[in-house]
């Protein structure tokens, strides 16, 4: 099952003014796999994503590696799907322009080539009568139908890996799943890898191979989506997977304790200690390292006791 | 027994656009009637020409046996306590200028049932209802998370004693961990209080777990439910 | 609807405007006959006879609206009337007057958008960041003090550079660069602060998460800038109409400025008329090809779509720089005040610095730090009054949002110097009619900026909780509406203040404001240029001051829009309109 991996992520740190808020991720990116990073607000995993592009805010300071690094070749490697599709055109430039500006920044074609891979790209996409909507501005465009268009711009060098931004937070549930259709379906058009950023655990049920759940910059957890879905391993998982009305067993939805620790002010030990049914002296006083169990990789000290119903049972009245 | 809301053959227009067209519906007392649909379906003009907010262009709003859509703004405004509204926006539906106290004690001071004794009192415990530490009350509703500000929109709500919520989106922009709390407070207050809902919303899955009965709409009209 | 409203205010406004002009003659309200008495033979004693015949020759005992008819009729015929005090053809002076100013102007604009582009380049090539600081400083600084220090550098202490009169290409250098790089400034800054804001739009990540190099970026950032920003470009060539009158008084170029502004000094109302008429032909026809421009620029189909800006970000200076500017002005002014600004001492005239007088004395031998400091205490306090007048009457026209438009645009297109020059012309030469005239037209961006607020609030969604829980309009009004309206107004009323200030010095240095031997910052600059060669600092000590208040203005008004921290959902704030002095 390892393949060798597209890209390797060894113990990457994302810091602002010495504030941490990716802390230590380790993970693979391999071939045409969808791998999700969940988390809540906060938790680092648009950060972690736009380290791949090489495209983090500049006072970010960083540390570890990423192997190879493809956001030097940005664009013909690795692309991107920003949030909010329906705004990601530029409103001034024809649509077939602003692709077959993304093909002339990276491959030597003609201008006449590159509009011809743009309007393919548009067909591809499902966009009816592409060549005459090459010409288009975005406002000529349906919302669906822009949506189409920013995800054949990401997908028009075929990449080998397109990350995706939260492409869906704004829209709603039926949209939400017509764009992730499309984008897997393109993603395997061109044979690429997709990095989903998330906070939706039904769209990672729906579409993902892995998934890396992020807790306060860390990783909780990581391994097949089926596997950590059903049987979460951390305790931050098993809480959010509590909380899904999809889960519920009564009218109360079991919710996590607390609020996420603020970035610069983490608890000693595990920064999750505080909200954790099952949290000991050991977890409040030493942070976990990830370590493998049950096909996946998992930091928490007592991995082994937790199961989905955690936080059912202490449920606070 | 007559339902707490009524809603009859409910039409909004948008100059030559029908945004609602002619939807029918009750809500009873401690009932939770669901409106699922997708963006531009029409569920929030259905929401707020039921609050009389945009007054519809036909149809009828019975709300505890009373027709609304007759009323004039003088009339109506005793009626409208009893139905309160909670937006999709945690920040957007309290004022950026009012502390949270203020903000839960103005419906208190617009209904003349404010005195300075209870009123702080009153204030406190709506806050205490909504699982909101009274200290929140000093602050700005930029410095509270977006779960604690939603809690401190239903507090205010609250303060006008309402029986009937239109609840619009309320949990669309939370947090899934955040949401279930949010939840869990409106499945409470409704137990307790005997709240009729009327509950927008586009996640079936949370439709599923927490309406009674849900009507699905799609270009302005009702398509199941 | 909306747009339909301000288009009937601007049209409305235009007709009062070219209206006022022909009514000149009968709104000035003195005796024109006097003065082309005196204009045409000095020696003729101002009899009742005499007088009654220069009012029959001149029409003038028509009522005020066969004057208008008249001259309205004129107009049509391509006749503009006779001077009243040469007598000659008013059409061919003003004709002669334009075609200077026309090159003038031409050169001048030159030198702005190469300055703007050179202030924009560095944005652009580092992708983020702003030039517009120093663009928006040199966009503050007024044209009369900028002339009038080249004039001073380059022309009199350098002799690089003629500086005066109108015969060659040599001519043109200075006027143009003094006229030229305020509105460069205004240009770049412009884009500078709009740049950054577009850059964080979602296109650029799509476009750089695409792998599109930056070069192409930025052209399409410039591109996405442009078009919204050529209404406020026009906005500022013509404001260069208005700066062509400071500068060419300076520079002694008989341009179409200094005929107007000569002739409203003598009264010469014709003259005048036709000039001023010249001016705002001149920047309707500047407004009409931005339009064009901007057309051409977007293509048919992108006319319609809205495309307007993100808010843009102006750079703001550490809050300690407008803070020192302020003390430094305000302890200056305190000290001079201290001292008497009239006592004449003949023994000291053009004295150099020294103890008894710390800036010298000017050629009465005047104290030039009392002159200053009570210059400023008649310039700031007049601001002030101006300035609420223009927040009471912005505040309550904030409610029409139609109305508020269409008169800003209006006066926005309407240069303070040439307003100024229209009240002069009626009213006289005066502070009063300075700040009439600067009130006139800093109203309206006040107005606009309250409209957007009360669109805003209007349309949040906690108003319409305020309707819910039963509350009445007037609680919504006085509760909600006017406090998240009146406060931001109010503030930005206050950055105004230095502007204002440099627009009522600006006529006080065109002769159209306070008069001697009043002191007052832009009178004392322009006294103080007969005798610059021997006594610098009495010119020194208020263009420094006038060059610090036009800082003062600048890194103030960054502070306009307090970070109020709303939603990110929340819509922004409405635009600032530049203000061009």
């Amino acid at each position: 099952m390892p393949s060798e991996a597209l890209l390797s992520v060894r113990d990457l740190r994302i810091a602002f003014h010495d504030v941490e808020a990716v802390r230590g991720l380790s993970f693979d990116v391999r071939p045409r796999e969808v791998l999700a990073l969940v988390g809540e607000s906060g938790a680092g995993k648009s950060l972690t994503a736009r380290a791949l592009l090489g495209m983090l805010p500049r006072d970010a300071t960083t540390s570890g590696t990423i192997r190879p690094d493809l956001s030097a070749d940005r664009g013909r490697r690795i692309t991107l799907v920003p949030q909010d599709a329906l705004s990601a055109l530029s409103p001034v430039h024809p649509v077939g322009d602003q692709l077959a500006a993304a093909v002339r920044s990276v491959r030597r074609v003609t201008r006449k080539e590159a509009r011809a891979l743009a309007v393919a790209a548009l067909d591809r996409v499902g966009i009816p009568d592409a060549a005459r909507k090459a010409r288009s501005y975005p406002h000529e465009y349906s919302g669906g139908m822009r949506q189409r268009a920013v995800i054949a711009m990401a997908t028009i060098n075929e990449p080998d890996v397109v990350v995706a931004d939260e492409p869906t937070t704004a829209l709603d549930a039926e949209r939400q799943e017509q764009v992730l259709r499309l984008l897997g379906e393109q993603r395997e058009a061109v044979g690429a890898a997709l990095v989903l950023v998330t906070h939706d655990m039904e769209a990672v049920r729906a579409h993902a191979d892995r998934v890396l759940v992020m807790y306060a910059g860390r990783q909780s957890e990581l391994g097949p989506a089926a596997d950590v879905l059903t049987r979460p391993r951390a305790p931050y998982t098993a809480g959010l997977l509590a909380s899904l009305p999809q889960y519920a067993r009564g009218r109360r939805l079991p919710t996590l304790p607390g609020t996420p620790p603020a970035p610069g002010a983490l608890p000693p030990g595990c920064a999750f200690a505080p909200r954790c049914p099952l949290a000991t002296d050991r977890c409040r006083t030493e942070e976990p390292q990830p370590r493998p169990l049950d096909g996946r990789t998992v930091s928490c000290h007592r991995a082994e006791d937790v199961t989905i119903e955690l936080f059912q049972e202490v449920q606070p009245a | 027994m007559t339902p707490l809301l009524d809603v009859r053959e409910l039409v909004v227009r948008y100059g030559d656009f029908t945004a609602v067209d002619r939807v029918s519906f009750p809500v009873g007392a401690g009932e939770t009637l669901a409106l699922n649909g997708p963006s531009g379906c029409g569920k929030s003009s259905t929401a707020l020409a039921v609050l009389q907010l945009r007054r519809p262009d036909a149809g009828e709003v019975l709300f505890e046996g009373r027709e609304l859509t007759t009323l004039t703004e003088r009339e109506l405004r005793p009626i409208r306590p009893r139905m309160q509204p909670v937006f999709q926006d945690p920040y957007g539906s309290l004022s950026p200028r009012h502390r949270i106290r203020d903000a839960v004690a103005e419906p208190l001071k617009v209904q003349g049932r404010w005195n300075d004794t209870d009123g702080p009192t009153r204030v406190a415990e709506l806050l205490d209802r909504v699982g909101l530490d009274p200290s929140y009350g000093d602050r700005h509703p930029h410095e509270l998370s977006g779960g604690q500000c939603q809690r401190a929109g239903i507090a205010r709500a609250l303060a006008s004693e309402p029986r009937l919520l239109v609840l619009d989106e309320p949990v669309s922009a939370l947090d899934p961990s955040v949401r279930a709390g949010v939840l869990n407070l409106l499945a409470d207050l409704q137990d307790d209080l005997g709240l009729g809902y009327l509950f927008i919303c586009h996640d079936r899955a949370v439709v599923r777990h927490f309406a009674d009965r849900a009507i699905e709409m799609r270009e302005g009209r009702v398509t199941s439910g | 609807m909306k747009p339909t409203a301000a288009g009937f205010t601007r049209a409305l406004c235009l007709v009062v405007v070219v209206a006022a002009v022909g009514l000149l003659p009968w709104l000035s309200g003195r005796d024109p006959a006097l003065t082309v008495l005196r204009a045409r033979s000095a020696e003729q004693e101002p009899t009742r006879e005499a007088l009654d015949a220069v009012r029959r020759d001149l029409g003038l005992d028509a009522g005020p609206l066969a004057l208008l008819g008249q001259w309205a009729g004129g107009l049509l015929r391509g006749d503009l009337g006779t001077s009243w005090v040469s007598g000659t053809e008013v059409l061919p002076s003003v004709v002669a007057g334009l075609q200077v100013s026309l090159g003038l102007m031409g050169v001048a604009l030159a030198v702005a958008v190469l300055l703007a582009a050179a202030l924009v380049a560095p944005v652009l090539v580092r992708g983020r960041g702003s030039g517009g600081g120093f663009a928006a400083m040199l966009a503050a600084v007024p044209e009369f003090l900028l002339a009038t220090v080249a004039l001073l550098v380059c022309g009199v202490w350098l002799g690089w550079l003629p500086t005066s009169g109108w015969q060659g290409p040599q001519n043109m250098v200075l006027p143009a660069l003094a006229l030229g790089v305020p509105a460069g400034g205004l240009l770049g800054r412009l884009v500078a602060d709009a740049l950054p804001a577009v850059l964080d739009e979602r296109w650029v990540e799509l476009w750089r998460g695409a792998g599109v190099s930056r070069m192409l970026i930025s052209a399409a950032a410039l591109k996405r800038v442009l078009p919204p920003l050529v209404p406020q470009f026009g906005m500022a060539a013509v404001g260069l109409t208005g700066g062509a009158v400071a500068v060419e008084t300076v520079f002694a170029v008989p341009g179409i400025g200094r005929t107007a502004l000569g002739a409203a000094k003598s009264q010469d109302l014709p003259l005048l008329q036709g000039s001023v008429l010249a001016l705002l032909l001149l920047g309707l026809a500047t407004g009409a090809v931005a339009a064009l421009v901007r057309r051409r620029l977007l293509g048919p189909a992108l006319r319609d779509a809205g495309l307007a800006l993100p808010p843009a970000r102006p750079v703001r200076t550490h809050w300690a720089v407008p803070l020192t500017l302020f003390t430094v002005l305000a302890m200056t002014i305190g000290w001079g005040l201290l001292r008497d600004p009239y006592a004449v001492n003949t023994a000291a005239r053009l004295a150099a610095p020294s103890l008894t007088h710390p800036l010298g004395t000017d050629a009465l031998g005047r104290d030039v730090l009392a002159r200053l400091g009570h210059g400023a205490a008649s310039t700031v306090g007049t601001a002030a009054a101006v300035c609420l007048l223009s927040l009471l009457v912005g505040l309550a026209l904030g409610f029409l949002p139609g109305i508020a438009a269409g008169a800003a645009d209006i006066a926005n297109a309407l240069p303070p110097v040439i307003v100024g020059i229209l009240v002069a012309a009626a009213a006289g030469p005066g502070t009063g009619g300075a700040a009439v005239a600067v009130a006139l037209i800093s109203w309206p961006p006040l107005a606009a900026h309250a409209a957007a607020l009360v669109q805003e609030v209007r349309a949040s969604a906690f108003l319409t909780a305020q309707r819910a829980i039963g509350a009445t309009p007037w609680w919504i009004l006085t509760r909600h509406v006017l406090p998240s309206v009146a406060a931001p107004v109010a503030r930005h009323a206050l950055l105004r203040l230095p502007g204002i200030a440099l627009a009522l010095a600006s006529l006080g240095f065109l002769g159209l404001g306070a008069q001697p031997p009043a002191p007052e910052w832009g009178l004392l600059l322009d006294e103080s240029r007969a005798y610059v060669e021997r006594a610098p600092w009495a010119a020194l000590a208020p263009a420094v001051a006038l060059a610090l208040l036009a800082a003062l203005a600048v890194t103030g008004a960054t502070y306009t829009r307090r970070a109020r921290r709303l939603t990110p959902a929340a819509k922004p704030v409405g635009k600032e309109t530049p203000v061009a002095v």
